[in-house]
C-alpha cells in the first residue's frame, strides 16, 4: 500500500477513524509513482497485447459478431448523421447541426466496453455511443427535428439528448461539466462498493477549462471508477491544439495520480481495448484512466462552419485514415461480409427517417412542464452488446 | 386667498355665503373677505358642491392659502378642486392635479362597491386622504358589513406547528373571494365568531354543565388594589384554591381525566363585537398577583391587537372570565373545553351586608361584593366538590393577602 | 421539547436524515475532520465515517458537479458551500446542469446545497452576501430560507427529501440568535409555504431569513398599530396565496430583505402584489433592502448598508400614515 500523502488521511489514521476500505479493493492514495506513466500505443495489436499482460483483469476478446457490431454502430452513426445533415439542409432541423464525422471509432469503441450497469455521459460527436447503449436512429432523427417523439421531446437540441432508461446522463453545452457528473456517478459506485464504471467524453478544448482540472483532481484523490475519454480531434472550433494547451493533456494524467493512455482514435479496436482495460481497472478499484484518442473532426464545428482554417494537407492526411473504410478492410480480411451490414444500416436509417418525419411537433403547452420533479431519479441499464456481457455476469 | 393687490400679503375671511354641502354655480358669490385695502366678495371658481371649508370666518390667512374645496361635478367621489381665485397664487398642496390626494385602488373599489361618495367621508390619511380604514369606519357607522373579509381570529382547536397559509381554514372558505358581500337579508358570522359558536355548542353538548355561585367580600382586595383591577387578585386566590382542590385543575378528554399540578390559567379577553379569545398564562402558579397582573395586561393587549402566538392559546387547565364592570352580577358561563370548570367573576357592587364582629354582634356594613359564578362539568365533579372549592376561594379572597409565603415553585402552604 | 439554536437545529435535522437514510451524505470543504466552518457537521465524521462526510478539495464546481452525478445514481448529497458567496464558483454546475436536467431529460437531481449567507459581522464583500436572487432566475432550482430553529430543522429535512435541487439559505446571523423549541425526531416543513410570524390588521411586513427577526423586533411596539409579519420561508416556490391574502387583509405592505435592492425577492413580491392585489392596496408597496453596493467591512459602513430595525420602523410609519 502506498503511504497516504494526504495529510488529513494521516490525521484520520492517528485518530483511529475507520479507514475507508472496500471488499474488492483497498483505498490507496497515491503520490506520483514511476508505475504510473503514459502509454503510447501505436497499433491495436500492441494494445491488446499490453492489455493481456496488465494483470488480474481479463483481456478483451472480440468475437466475429462483436466486430460486425462495431462496424454496424460506426456505419449507423455515419449514415444517420449524413441523413440528419440532409434534413438540416432541407430546413427540417431547426437551430444548429453538429456531427462527429471521422470520429466514429472514438464514439463506438469506448462505449462498446461498457457493461449494462455502467453509466455514460456522452458528448455531441459521439452519436455512435448512444447507438451502442441502445438508442435507435428513429428517435435520434426525431430529436434533431424537434419532434414530440424525439428523445427530449423538443426540450433540447441536436445532440443534447440522452436516454436515462439506458443509463445515460444528458450533456450540457458547457464543457466539460459532464466530467464532474461522471465523477459523481463514480462516487455512488464507490460508496456502494459496486463494480461499475462511469465513462465520459470530452474534447481537446475542454481540457483547458477549470472544471476539467477539478474532475481529474477529484477522480485522482478518491481513485474513482471513472474513465475519461479525451477525443483529441485536433480542433476546438477553429482553435488548434497548440493554442489550447502547452502540454499534451495525456501527459497530465500522472500528475493527477493515474495513468494516461494515448491511442489511435481512428482504430476502433485500439480505442475499444484501451477503454476495456480502463473499465476493468475502474471496476477493480484501481481508479481512473485518461484515454486520449487521437482523431480528426472531418466536418466543421457545426454545419455553419466551412473549416477554412484547416490546412488542406492535414485534411487529406486524416481522410486517408477514415475509421470506417479501415475497419471494413480489416473485417473483409477476416472474411466478414461488409455489404450486408451496410445494406441493413441503410434500410434501418431509411425506416427511421420515415418514422421521424411522421412525428408531430410538440404541443406548446409542454413548454412549461417538467421543470420540477416529483419522484426520485431512475437511471436504467443499457443494452451492452459486447458478447462478454452475455457470457459472464455483469 | 387671492392677492388683491401687489403689496397684499394676507386676507381675512369675513363671512361664508355658502355652507359645506351646498351647491354652487360658477361665479356665484361664495364668501366675503377683507384685506388692508378693501372688502370683497369672492365668486366660486367652478360649479359643483362646496365640499369643505378650510378657513373659518374671522380667520386671517396668507395669500395663496386654500380656503375651501368644491367638488366639481357629481359623478365620482374624490375629485375636488381648491376654491382659490385664479391669480397664479401658490397652492398649499403639492399635488399636480388641483390638490386632491390620490384615491388608492382599494378605496376606489370599496367606493364603487358600496356606492359611496368619498367627499362625504373624512380622510385621516396624509393630505386628508380617505383611507381604507376611514371607509370601513364609515361603513360600520352606516351599519353595513365591511367589504373586506374580516380578520381571521384565533386559530381553532389544535394549531398546526407550522402555520401554513393561515387564511385557508377550509376548502369552502378558500372558494370565497375576499370581497364577498353578506346575504342581503341576514349577516353571516365572521370566521372568529363561527369558531366561537362551534366551540360553545360543542362544549354545551359535551359537558354536563352546572353552575354554582358564591358571594365574596372584596374589601381587602379593594384596599390592596389601588387603581388596578380585581382580576389579578382573584386569579391568585383562584390558583391557591386550585392547589387545595386539584380536581378542578384538570382537563377531560377522550374519557381520560388529566388532573394537573401546574396551573395554566386561561383569561378570557373580549375583542368587542368580533368575539373573544382565551390566552393562557402558562405556569401561572409561579406568579404573584403582581406578576399575574402584568401578564394579563400583556396578553389582553396582544389579544386585541391580534399578536398572540398559537402556543399562547392552548394548554390551559382552568379559565377565568371577568366580563367587566358593566353591572351584570350573575352569569352561567360555558366551560372552555377540554377543561372541567370555568370561573366567572361578575361585577363588584357595593351592597349592604351583615357582618359579625369578634364578639358575635351583627351589624350592617357596606361592602364591595361580587358573585363568583363557576360552571363545572358534572361528569367528573359533583356539587359538593364545586361548593368546597368555591368556599375555599371565597375564604382566600376575603382573607387577602395570603398569609403563607409563596415561593417561585408556586408551592403554597394553606395557611388559613 | 428541547430548545435549540438555529445552528443546532440544522445539525439535528441533517443528522436525523443521515441516520434514517444511508444514501444521504455530506460533502464540502472542511466538513469532516473540522466539523464544518460553522460546526454544523461537528461530530458527524465520527458517527458516519469519512465517506459520508467527505472533505472535498477546494473546488465548488467539483462539489456541485460530483453531487449531481451521485444524485442521479440514487444518492442524496448535501453540499456545503463554506460561504454562500462561493456558490459563484459552482454556478455553472448548479444552473446549467442541476437545474435543467429534469426539464430536458426527465432525470431528477435530488441535491441539497447549504449556503451560509448574510452579513453583520464585518465579513466584508465576499463573506456577507445574500445571493438567493441569482437562483430565482434559474428555473429548476428551489430556494428556501428558514428564519426559526423549528423551520431550520424542518426545511433541511424537506430539502433533502425533495427530488429537486434545493438551495438552503442558512443565515449566519441566526445561527445563535434564533432559538426555539424544536421537536425531536424527523419532521419536514413544507417547501412553498409561508409562516405567519405575527397576525395583524393594519400593515403587513413580508420578510425572510434574518430579516424576520428584525421585522418582529421593529414592529413589536409601533404606536399600538397591529402589524402582521409574514415569514416567507420559501423563496422559490413561494407562497403566493399567503402573500396575497395578507395584502388583501391589511392593504399595506412593507417588504424587507437583507439582500441588495435590485431584482431581489422583494422586487418579485412587489410585482406580484401589484399584478394580483392592486385593488386591495391602500398605499404604495415599500421595500426595505440593502442598497446596490458590495457589503463593506468596517462596522459603521456595514451598518449603514444592511437594513436595521430603524429602517423597518421608518417604512412602517410612513406607510401607516399614508
Amino acid at each position: 500500500m502506498i503511504a497516504p500523502t494526504n495529510a488529513i488521511w494521516g490525521m484520520y489514521a492517528k485518530r483511529g477513524l475507520r479507514e475507508w476500505r472496500g471488499t474488492n479493493y483497498e483505498c490507496r492514495f497515491a503520490g506520483i509513482s514511476e508505475e504510473i506513466g503514459v502509454e503510447r500505443v501505436a497499433t491495436s495489436a500492441a494494445r491488446t497485447e499490453a492489455a493481456g499482460e496488465a494483470g488480474h483483469f481479463e483481456a478483451a476478446p472480440l468475437t466475429a459478431d462483436d466486430r460486425r457490431a462495431l462496424l454496424r454502430f460506426m456505419l449507423l452513426m455515419r449514415t444517420t448523421e449524413e441523413r440528419a445533415l440532409s434534413l438540416y439542409q432541407q430546413g427540417k432541423v431547426p437551430g444548429s447541426f453538429y456531427d462527429g464525422r471521422g470520429q466514429e471509432a472514438t464514439a463506438v469503441g469506448p462505449a462498446f466496453a461498457l457493461g449494462p450497469r455502467d453509466r455514460a455521459c456522452i458528448l455531441h460527436r459521439d452519436l455512435g455511443a448512444h447507438f451502442v447503449r441502445g438508442v435507435t436512429p428513429d428517435r435520434v432523427l426525431a430529436q434533431m427535428m424537434g419532434r414530440a417523439g424525439g428523445v427530449t421531446g423538443g426540450k433540447d437540441a441536436n445532440m443534447h439528448f440522452a436516454e436515462r432508461r439506458l443509463g445515460c446522463v444528458q450533456m450540457v453545452s458547457m464543457l466539460p461539466d459532464m466530467a464532474l457528473v461522471a465523477c459523481g456517478l463514480a462516487v455512488a459506485f464507490q460508496m456502494r462498493r459496486e463494480r461499475r464504471a462511469a465513462m465520459t467524453w470530452f474534447g481537446d478544448g475542454a481540457t483547458a477549462n477549470g472544471q476539467w482540472h477539478e474532475a481529474m483532481n477529484i477522480a485522482g484523490i478518491r481513485r474513482l471508477p471513472v474513465v475519461f475519454v479525451l477525443e483529441n480531434n485536433q480542433w476546438a472550433y477553429s482553435t488548434p491544439n497548440e493554442l489550447e494547451f502547452a502540454v499534451d493533456p495525456v501527459e497530465r494524467a500522472p500528475a493527477y495520480g493515474f495513468p494516461g493512455v494515448k491511442v489511435d482514435g481512428n482504430d476502433v479496436e485500439a480505442v475499444f481495448q484501451a477503454a476495456a482495460a480502463a473499465c476493468a481497472r475502474a471496476r477493480a478499484g484501481e481508479g481512473p484512466t485518461l484515454i486520449e484518442a487521437e482523431t480528426m473532426r472531418m466536418h466543421g464545428h457545426g454545419a455553419h462552419d466551412d473549416m477554412r482554417y484547416v490546412p488542406q494537407e492535414m485534411f487529406e492526411r486524416w481522410q486517408a485514415r477514415d475509421p470506417i473504410p479501415r475497419y471494413e478492410e480489416l473485417l473483409a480480411g477476416e472474411g466478414i461480409s461488409v455489404q450486408e451490414i451496410r445494406a441493413n444500416v441503410k434500410e434501418e436509417v431509411d425506416r427511421a427517417t420515415e418514422w421521424a418525419l411522421d412525428q408531430p411537433m410538440p404541443d406548446p403547452s409542454d413548454a412549461t412542464s417538467g421543470v420540477f420533479a416529483d419522484a426520485d431519479p431512475e437511471l436504467g441499464d443499457a443494452e451492452a452488446p459486447w458478447s462478454r456481457w452475455k457470457a459472464a455476469d455483469a | 386667498m387671492p392677492q388683491m393687490g401687489v403689496s397684499i400679503a394676507e386676507g381675512t375671511v369675513v363671512e361664508w355665503k355658502k355652507q359645506p354641502g351646498d351647491t354652487v354655480e360658477a361665479d356665484e358669490p361664495l364668501l366675503e373677505i377683507s384685506t388692508d385695502k378693501a372688502e370683497s366678495e369672492l365668486p366660486a371658481p367652478a360649479a359643483g358642491r362646496l365640499a369643505e371649508v378650510l378657513v373659518e370666518a374671522g380667520e386671517t390667512v396668507d395669500v395663496g392659502t386654500v380656503l375651501a374645496r368644491i367638488e366639481a361635478g357629481a359623478q365620482d367621489g374624490g375629485e375636488t378642486s381648491a376654491a382659490t381665485s385664479g391669480d397664479g397664487a401658490a397652492e398649499r398642496d403639492d399635488d399636480n392635479d388641483g390638490g386632491s390626494s390620490p384615491v388608492t385602488p382599494v378605496v376606489r373599489r370599496m367606493a364603487e362597491e358600496h356606492d359611496l361618495d368619498l367627499a362625504q367621508i373624512e380622510g385621516s390619511g396624509r393630505r386628508g386622504r380617505v383611507t381604507k380604514k376611514d371607509v370601513l369606519a364609515y361603513l360600520r357607522e352606516r351599519g353595513e358589513a365591511g367589504a373586506e373579509g374580516t380578520a381571521v381570529g384565533a386559530p381553532a382547536g389544535e394549531p398546526k406547528l407550522h402555520m401554513e397559509s393561515p387564511y385557508r381554514e377550509t376548502p369552502a372558505e378558500a372558494a370565497r373571494p375576499a370581497a364577498e358581500q353578506p346575504a342581503p337579508d341576514g349577516r353571516e358570522l365572521s370566521v372568529m365568531r363561527k369558531r366561537i359558536a362551534e366551540h360553545m355548542v360543542r362544549s354545551v353538548r359535551t359537558a354536563a354543565h352546572c353552575t354554582t355561585i358564591v358571594e365574596a367580600d372584596l374589601s381587602r382586595i379593594e384596599a390592596a388594589r389601588g387603581r388596578g383591577s380585581y382580576l389579578p387578585f382573584v386569579a391568585r386566590a383562584t390558583i391557591d384554591a386550585l392547589r387545595e382542590h386539584p380536581t378542578l385543575n384538570a382537563t377531560f378528554e377522550d374519557e381520560l381525566l388529566n388532573v394537573q399540578d401546574e396551573v395554566h390559567l386561561g383569561i378570557a379577553v373580549s375583542l368587542g363585537e368580533q368575539g373573544l379569545v382565551v390566552p393562557v398564562i402558562r405556569n401561572a402558579h409561579e406568579l404573584s398577583h403582581e406578576g399575574l397582573a402584568t401578564r394579563i395586561e400583556d396578553l389582553a393587549q396582544r389579544a386585541r391587537s391580534k399578536r398572540l402566538s398559537p402556543d399562547e392559546l392552548r394548554g390551559g387547565t382552568f379559565t377565568i372570565t371577568n366580563p367587566g364592570a358593566f353591572g351584570a352580577v350573575l352569569a352561567t358561563p360555558i366551560i372552555n373545553q377540554p377543561q372541567v370548570a370555568i370561573l366567572d367573576l361578575e361585577s363588584v357592587v357595593k351592597r349592604p351586608v351583615v357582618v359579625t364582629d369578634a364578639d358575635g354582634n351583627d351589624s350592617v356594613a357596606i361592602r364591595p361584593m361580587a358573585y363568583l359564578c363557576m360552571s363545572w362539568d358534572h361528569r367528573v365533579l359533583d356539587g359538593v366538590l364545586a361548593a368546597q372549592f368555591l368556599s375555599t376561594l371565597k375564604r382566600r379572597i376575603e382573607a387577602w393577602p395570603p398569609s403563607h409565603r409563596w415561593d417561585s415553585r408556586g408551592g403554597t402552604v394553606p395557611g388559613l | 421539547m428541547p430548545e435549540l439554536t438555529y445552528l443546532q437545529a440544522i445539525s439535528d435535522g441533517l443528522r436525523e436524515e443521515m441516520r434514517a437514510d444511508e444514501s444521504v451524505f455530506c460533502l464540502g470543504e472542511d466538513v469532516g475532520a473540522f466539523g464544518g466552518a460553522f460546526k454544523i457537521t461537528e461530530g458527524f465524521i465520527d458517527e458516519f465515517g469519512p465517506e459520508r462526510v467527505w472533505d472535498t478539495p477546494l473546488a465548488e464546481s467539483g462539489i456541485i458537479g460530483t453531487a449531481v452525478g451521485a444524485a442521479v445514481e440514487g444518492l442524496r448529497p448535501v453540499c456545503e458551500m463554506q460561504f454562500a458567496d462561493f456558490i459563484s464558483c459552482g454556478f455553472d454546475q448548479l444552473v446549467n446542469v442541476a437545474a435543467k436536467l429534469h426539464y430536458r431529460q426527465g432525470l431528477s437531481v435530488p441535491v441539497t446545497v447549504r449556503l451560509p449567507s448574510g452579513g453583520g459581522f464585518s465579513g466584508g464583500p465576499f463573506h456577507s452576501q445574500n445571493p438567493e436572487a441569482w437562483f430565482l432566475q434559474s428555473p429548476g432550482l428551489k430556494v428556501v430560507a428558514p428564519a426559526t430553529a423549528e423551520d431550520a430543522k424542518g426545511l433541511i429535512a424537506a430539502a433533502i427529501r425533495d427530488p429537486n435541487p434545493v438551495l438552503y439559505m442558512e443565515h449566519k446571523h441566526l445561527y445563535r440568535r434564533a432559538k426555539g423549541e424544536v421537536r425531536d425526531g424527523r419532521y419536514e416543513t413544507p417547501i412553498g409555504k409561508a409562516r405567519l410570524a405575527r397576525q395583524g390588521d393594519d400593515l403587513t411586513v413580508i420578510a425572510y431569513g434574518a430579516m424576520v427577526l428584525t421585522a418582529l423586533e421593529a414592529t413589536e411596539d409601533l404606536d399600538g398599530a397591529s402589524i402582521e409579519v409574514l415569514d416567507l420561508r420559501s423563496l422559490y416556490p413561494y407562497d403566493r396565496e399567503a402573500v396575497l391574502d395578507s395584502v388583501r387583509k391589511t392593504s399595506k405592505v412593507v417588504l424587507v430583505q437583507e439582500a441588495t435592492r435590485s431584482c431581489g425577492v422583494a422586487a418579485e413580491m412587489a410585482a406580484l402584489i401589484a399584478e394580483e392585489a392592486f385593488e386591495n392596496l391602500d398605499g404604495p408597496v415599500l421595500r426595505v433592502t440593502a442598497p446596490d453596493v458590495p457589503i463593506p467591512f468596517s462596522p459603521p459602513l456595514e451598518r449603514a448598508v444592511l437594513p436595521q430595525i430603524e429602517d423597518v420602523r421608518k417604512a412602517c410609519h410612513e406607510l401607516l400614515a399614508y
